[in-house]
């Protein structure tokens, strides 16, 4: 039946047009000079830029990581450039309100509610555009109830002393070579606080649209639930379909005090490249939460885009009693390549994480779970669960699954499983027999397949999830 | 690689014996891949969590004349035996007929002819330690079984360490093909009588010949100051079947680098392993399926309880290739800590081409179930006692799985007296 | 309504119908029986459009139409219903989701408009009370975790729900216990209509106490090998399968 499944994945990307904007783009290479222009247009005080320039030395030692399960050529990192903003936004619109129309409609097309008054009206939305963000809805609403969430930009500075002390305290500047990079030239990305106590009384997303081509982007999100507070967060991405591959190198840092608990959903769709493998988003994210005292830090991931991904948002589990969570699907067609998982150190007492994974390869794509669950000393009585799942759809692709289990204390619980299977031709016939056409069935089996996953999703997520598949899926069947 | 064994001079040494003057070249490729090697650390994916340097210490020489040993261990049962003190052959009982035993070192010009042809099919490459074997070797036994013979007693390649090899470093092969349609068992057993340190190389290299049916025991049952550092290679014809278990009690250091390769189709592995170091202890098994024909089936189970400071490795790799379609492939690995300065590393691994296929593989690490255990304590049973019996009970199940009654009576004995050291305790094991 | 003429068909590299003949009228219910691998489930596999199945002679003909040119969806949306004997698990994608998408389908085929959701939900919670399955099983995945009883009534349900014009039961009787027999034979009978054909395939007459043929065929090395009404069952029970055979031979 594999022939049947390849006709159905034929899959047309709906976010790859281009916004026709001018743009200041700084001219490609990367030295010091461009860490301090890069400082210099954000206006940053000095701590920051001296930051910088020690992640940039550092970066300059460090070699590209290898061990990945993915091929493509280096990119040139001389060859990018570091910085690109809307011209509009030189002039630093004080609101929406002043925000270039354009800008907005580029928002509004990809279904992001920009206005306030729109029904998604649960949801506050930090636009980011290229290297800055374009605007944040529902502030005011937010800081009435105390909470902060602005650009990363203006944290700097805003609340310097917040940034100052939580930046790089989760994923150091020398973490690794991708989060060096990110850390010497970051551009924009959301900063959000929750106040002791404080449950945020809205959903709060960032959408990442990369536009200009020959840029990379590289934003940095840093979140701090203060104790007892509770945060749900969304990011999604897009880019234009283009030829050449745009590099998006990412640091997301989450901070749960005691007893706070952070929701981090993701459904990354950066264009994957056309049907030969051309073009397409290399997506090389490091993100990483740690979990003091009874908090819970909780990942939820639907990753359908890029042409290749190299992520794995990981727990810190510091605190006794704390919580993590790693929910995932990731889909590869045509030439995409994945390699993405999740790292649960458990470091307290009765630590306990989750590890659900599956993974969906078609076509000529390659799809790699790596992992690592590791129980330290003093991680007694702590429980992981891991299932992984592999679906494959077609005989060319691949399907992989790293695990590393790593164990020092004789009172942690460590169960790992994994399997790897295809759509059955049983399951495909009795849909058929039920008058379900093909393309439908292979969509309900593998949506089944990652019901455990979309479950996690805040609602109106969950569905688009679901399509999102259909989509990726299109010309997949059998 | 540095050369912190000495290992270049004993490999001059070997290029100027005259003897062996007609291995020189397949030796010398051999010393320029391990030589180039650069040494493992941290960061080399198949030694992560064994660091090999520290480990393996230093300055050894290769051994030259066997010294004296009982080999007490193991021995007593109706087979045929082919022993081996200190990488050298000192007994050779009768052989079955089919069976034809040739040894590198007694080669005949035209053997050498065909020795040189069986070297060449060395399985796998990039294994240091088959390097290194490949590099230094000085004794190989190979064991040819003719087509459609049925042995009935089990071949027994005894291997012991002398007091003598203090300090050598000792490698040798064991290579055995089974011609089609045949059956027997192979039991492979290693110990020691040495005070050590001592260096064991060995590499066992196994070929079962299409529809035939191999039982195969591979026991690493040295105690005490040993380093054995080797591999195993098997390759699968068509319909063939091997049943193959691994144990390793003890030794400073152990590392077995298994490779099974499905070459015919509709072949089936059955790959078990348990291993139980404890003081200060280290064993590491990485185990590799290749699947590189459809329709072939594997099920492999390893079980380990890591006691005291002990640490312990286990990397299992399912590989499907691209053509594979139709295989079933399963591995557990299950673990038990009994102590808070034990350790276990494991990944399984699945690396899949093909889609028409079945595959899982399931890892766990845990300590005894505690609702067994009150089930035990409720019964009037002591908790020391309980625990005694269910670490054996854990181990137990995949020994009661072997065919090979033998080998079962010997091997429960030397599992009790380990788990339960003190003997009213082992009473209720055997 | 259904035509089989000198029907031939293999499974991979064997040959199991050898020049099968039967008709069947709407209204009629046809039984048929035959010992193990008389290529019983062949039959319903082939009519059904499974893969793997190859027709090497002979024709079918479905309400005037080629059934053999159709696709197995086709097949379905035209009216021809299997109830398969192992019903296949599928995790994740609930019962409901998955009969609401199959009545979709077949509806969008007779040019029906869609049911909403809401009558959907109801009339779904009505059949499952008629084939005994708590409405809570709407809400489980397809199969998954059913005993086979269980998945016996859920093919049922799904009868029920799709109204079909032809149906073929494929041993539907096979690990049932007596009460469960009863529950699946009522269903059956309940469909029993005089514009609906009916085929049920089964190695016991036992079901055929509770649904009533009006004709019984035994099938035997891919073949009609005899035919007539409910009285042939009753000898087949006495005597069991052997004299046919012989017959045959």
């Amino acid at each position: 039946m594999s022939e049947n499944i390849d006709q159905y994945l034929k899959s047309e990307y709906s976010a790859g047009w281009i916004t026709d904007i001018e743009s200041l783009t700084i001219p490609p290479g990367l030295n010091e000079d461009v860490i301090r222009l890069i400082s210099a247009k954000k206006q940053e005080p000095e701590w920051m830029l001296e930051w910088r320039l020690k992640a940039y030395r550092a970066w300059l030692d460090m070699k590209e990581p290898e061990w990945a399960h993915v091929v493509y050529p280096k990119p040139d990192f001389q060859a990018l450039s570091y910085y690109s903003s809307p011209k509009s936004m030189e002039d630093g619109p004080q609101s929406l309100d002043e925000v270039d129309p354009e800008l907005l409609r580029t928002y509004e097309k990809l279904g992001i509610p920009v206005h306030e008054q729109e029904v998604l009206a649960g949801v506050a939305v930090d636009m980011v555009f290229d290297s800055v963000s374009v605007g944040t809805t529902f502030r005011q609403k937010l800081k009435d109830a105390g909470v902060i969430f602005c650009p990363i930009s203006e944290a700097v500075h805003e609340y310097p002393e917040l940034v100052q002390k939580y930046l790089g305290s989760v994923v150091p500047q020398k973490d690794n070579f991708y989060a060096a990079l990110n850390s010497a030239v970051f551009s924009d990305g959301s900063f959000v606080y929750i106040p002791k106590g404080v449950r945020c009384p809205m959903e709060l997303s960032t959408y990442f649209r990369i536009n200009e081509a020959k840029t990379g982007q590289f934003e940095r999100t840093l979140i701090i639930a203060d104790e007892r507070s509770q945060v749900s967060y969304l990011e999604g991405c897009t880019a234009p379909m283009r030829d050449e591959n745009q590099l998006h190198a990412a640091v997301v840092e989450l901070v749960a005090l005691d007893d706070a608990d952070i929701k981090y959903s993701t459904v990354q769709n950066w264009y994957p490249g056309d049907a030969q493998g051309k073009g397409g988003i290399y997506n090389f994210v490091t993100k990483r939460g740690i979990a003091h005292t009874r908090a819970k830090i909780s990942w939820t991931q639907v990753e359908t885009g890029s042409a290749v991904t190299w992520k794995y948002p990981s727990c810190i589990l510091k605190g006794d009693d704390s919580i993590g969570e790693f929910y995932s699907v990731a889909l590869t067609s045509n030439y995409q390549q994945a390699d993405t998982g999740t790292k649960m150190i458990h470091l307290g007492k009765n630590t306990r994480s989750t590890i659900i994974a599956k993974g969906i390869s078609a076509k000529h794509s390659s799809n790699s779970y790596r992992g690592l669950v590791k129980m330290n000393p003093g991680a007694e009585g702590a429980r992981n669960y891991t299932q992984c799942d592999s679906l494959l759809i077609g005989d060319q692709c691949g399907a992989h699954t790293f695990p590393y289990i790593e164990s020092k204390n004789p009172t942690a619980v460590v169960e790992h499983e994994a399997t790897t299977s295809k759509v059955s031709d049983d399951q495909m016939f009795l849909c058929q027999q039920r008058g379900i056409d093909a393309e439908k069935a292979v969509s309900m089996i593998v949506n089944g397949f990652c019901k455990d996953v979309f479950r996690e999703l805040p609602m109106e997520f969950a569905v688009e999830a679901g399509k999102l598949l259909e989509v990726s899926l299109e010309g997949a069947v059998g | 690689m540095s050369d912190p064994m000495q290992a270049e001079q004993a490999h001059h040494g070997l290029q100027a014996q005259s003897d062996w003057g007609w291995l020189k070249d397949w030796r010398a490729s051999a010393w320029s891949q391990f030589a180039a090697t650069p040494w493992p650390t941290r960061k080399t994916e198949a030694w992560k969590y064994t660091p090999l340097k520290s480990m393996l210490g230093t300055e050894w020489s290769l051994s030259e004349q066997p010294g004296s040993a009982t080999g007490t261990v193991f021995a007593d049962w109706d087979r045929t035996v082919i022993t081996l003190v200190d990488g050298k052959v000192t007994d050779h009982g009768a052989l079955p007929e089919g069976v034809s035993v040739q040894l590198l070192s007694k080669a005949t010009a035209e053997q050498r002819a065909r020795f040189e042809q069986r070297l060449a099919k060395t399985l796998a490459g990039d294994q240091l330690f088959t390097t290194f074997n490949q590099a230094l070797l000085a004794e190989a036994v190979w064991i040819e079984v003719a087509p459609e013979t049925v042995l009935e007693k089990p071949l027994h390649i005894n291997q012991v360490l002398s007091p003598n090899a203090n300090g050598r470093a000792v490698p040798v092969r064991v290579m055995l093909d089974l011609g089609s349609r045949s059956q027997m068992t192979l039991v492979e057993t290693f110990a020691s009588e040495s005070d050590g340190p001592v260096f064991i190389n060995p590499v066992t290299e196994i070929d079962v010949g299409d529809s035939a049916k191999l039982t195969h025991y591979h026991l690493l049952l040295e105690t005490g100051d040993v380093r054995h550092l080797g591999s195993l290679q098997a390759v699968l014809r068509a319909h063939s079947q091997m049943n193959s278990f691994h144990m390793a009690l003890g030794g400073v250091l152990k590392r077995k680098d298994i490779v099974v390769r499905h070459c015919g189709s509709g072949a089936h592995l059955q790959l078990n392993g348990v291993y139980l170091p404890k003081g200060k202890e280290h064993v590491d098994y990485h185990t590799t399926l290749e699947h590189e024909v459809p329709h072939g089936t594997s099920n492999e189970v390893f079980r380990g309880i890591i006691g005291d400071d002990a640490k312990a490795v286990f990397n299992g790799r399912i590989h499907i290739h691209k053509d594979a379609q139709k295989t079933l492939a399963e591995l557990s690995n299950k673990n038990l800590l009994t102590s808070h300065r034990a350790e276990i590393n494991t990944k399984p691994e699945l690396e899949i081409y093909a889609d028409d296929v079945k595959c899982a593989h399931g890892a766990t690490v845990a300590q005894l179930d505690k609702g067994s255990l009150f089930y035990f304590l409720s019964r009037g049973i002591s908790r020391q006692e309980a625990e005694v019996m269910m670490s054996f009970g854990f181990i137990n199940e995949l020994l009661e799985a072997l065919d090979d009654d033998p080998v079962k009576r010997l091997l429960r004995p030397l599992l009790a007296s380990l788990f339960a050291k003190e003997d009213d305790l082992a009473g209720h094991l055997l | 309504m259904l035509n089989i003429n000198d029907l031939h068909a293999r499974v991979e590299d064997t040959a199991i119908l050898h020049g099968l003949n039967l008709e069947v009228k709407p209204g009629e219910v046809h039984a048929i029986m035959g010992p193990n691998g008389a290529g019983k489930s062949t039959l319903g596999n082939v009519l059904s459009g499974r893969p793997g199945y190859e027709v090497t002679g002979g024709t079918v003909t479905y309400k005037g139409q080629n059934l053999l040119e159709l696709e197995a969806e086709e097949r379905a949306r035209a009216g021809i219903f299997l109830a398969f004997q192992y019903p296949v698990e599928i995790p994740g994608v609930s019962n409901m989701e998955f009969l609401k998408a199959s009545v979709d389908a077949i509806r969008s085929a007779r040019g029906e408009e869609a049911m909403s959701s809401m009558d959907f939900i109801k009339l779904a919670r009505e059949k499952c009370k008629a084939v005994d399955l708590p409405a809570d099983f709407l809400k489980r995945g397809v199969n998954e975790g059913f005993s086979g009883g269980e998945k016996k009534r859920n093919e049922l349900l799904q009868m029920m729900l799709l109204e079909p014009s032809l149906c073929i039961l494929d041993e539907t009787d096979s690990g049932l216990d007596i009460d469960a027999l009863q529950v699946v034979a009522r269903g059956v009978n309940e469909l029993r209509s005089p514009d609906r054909g009916i085929i049920v395939v089964t190695h016991y007459q036992r079901l055929l106490d509770y649904i009533v043929p009006d004709y019984v065929h035994v099938l035997a090395k891919g073949r009609i090998v005899k035919s007539g009404g409910r009285e042939l069952a009753l000898e087949l029970e006495k005597h069991g399968y052997s004299w046919i055979d012989e017959e045959v031979a």
